[in-house]
């Protein structure tokens, strides 16, 4: 059962439903995981959101259309999820930061599960002030390489518009490291 | 061509897109499980009446707007209902007050009771007393009705 048809298949079935769905999160876990850490940074944060993704998953897959291919519908979910719960916890945070983007700045910077250097902190740093739609597209860009036509029905989004947010991410993020890149240089 | 779109590329562009991020060790061993397990407790959770509740929630939505407007439609004329009640217990008392006993009196007992020449109840009342009566603000049928009794 490796094939995206057959878990659909089997999930239809109530005596398969289970065992089909844990096919479902084998295959997906690692990429969503991934997909959901770059925008909410933290991992025990990612680790909840992961968690509610699969739930909503699980509770949604009556209303799954075959429109779209499992792999969209699934990373649509887990970005929705991923947007909800930082801006939950924005709200949350809102009265102590100055700047929204400052709880995932925070994030970054407390999280002991983060291997890179001086500047892959830089570029994270830089990453995690764009707005949240321009991150997304970067993160999915930059890192994975997801091509527009997909990302468009991920994120429900016109590839003109997407081009565009990546654009400007990237302008943004020159701009940051190259103003803070000095400062660690020897 | 290929070399000028790299060198047009922003700097941080051309070093390679590495993921910095990692998990605790064996975090993706038991990732099934433990969602598994949340989804049990979760369908378990679940009230039994929800379904039927989402089902019959549009019922539910267009009788209590029914309701709300039968209410905003009736509300002034319970008004007149409230007034109507509260008139009628401020009267409760006033049936059961032992004034009304004059109704009950034809005229004839009354101008007997007045001028009969039999030793007038009245008669031994003290002037004095009589002057507070008269300044107590009672008419005269309650003072009809205070002398009777």
């Amino acid at each position: 059962m490796t094939n995206d048809q057959q878990i659909l298949d089997c999930l239809k079935d109530p005596s398969t439903k289970e065992l089909a769905f844990r096919h479902l999160i084998s295959k997906y876990k690692e990429r969503l995981y991934w997909h959901i850490r770059k925008i909410v940074l933290n991992h025990d944060d990612t680790d909840d959101v992961l968690q509610n993704t699969f739930i909503k998953i699980w509770n949604g897959l009556d209303s799954f259309r075959a429109e779209s291919s499992l792999f969209t519908w699934l990373y649509r979910i887990a970005t929705n999820e991923s947007i909800t719960f930082l801006n939950q916890r924005k709200r949350k945070m809102m009265s102590s930061l100055t700047d929204e983007n400052e709880y995932l700045v925070n994030n970054l910077e407390s999280d002991t599960y983060f291997d890179g250097d001086q500047w892959q902190m830089l570029l994270q740093k830089a990453i995690a002030i764009l707005p949240d739609k321009q991150r997304i597209v970067f993160n999915m860009k930059y890192f994975d390489e997801i091509k527009y036509g997909e990302m468009s029905e991920i994120l429900e989004t016109s590839v003109g518009a997407l081009k565009a947010s990546y654009h400007h991410a990237v302008k943004k993020v020159e701009e940051y490291v190259k103003s803070h890149e000095t400062r660690f240089e020897p | 061509m290929y070399k000028e779109e790299e060198n047009s590329k922003p700097e941080f562009m051309k070093r390679p897109g590495i993921n910095p991020f990692r998990t605790p060790d064996g975090y993706f061993d038991s990732i099934e499980d433990r969602i598994m397990k949340e989804i049990q407790l979760t369908e378990k959770k679940k009230p039994t009446s929800s379904k039927i509740f989402r089902i019959l929630k549009p019922a539910f939505g267009i009788a209590a707007s029914l309701t709300l407007v039968y209410f905003l439609a009736t509300y002034p004329f319970s008004k007149n209902t409230i007034n109507t009640k509260v008139s009628s217990t401020y009267s409760a008392p006033i049936k059961a007050d032992s004034s009304l006993n004059f109704l009950l009196i034809d005229e004839s007992t009354l101008v007997n009771a007045i001028f009969s020449d039999e030793k007038s109840p009245v008669a031994d009342i003290n002037p004095d007393e009589m002057l507070a009566y008269l300044s107590s603000g009672l008419n005269e049928v309650e003072i009809y009705s205070e002398i009777q009794n």
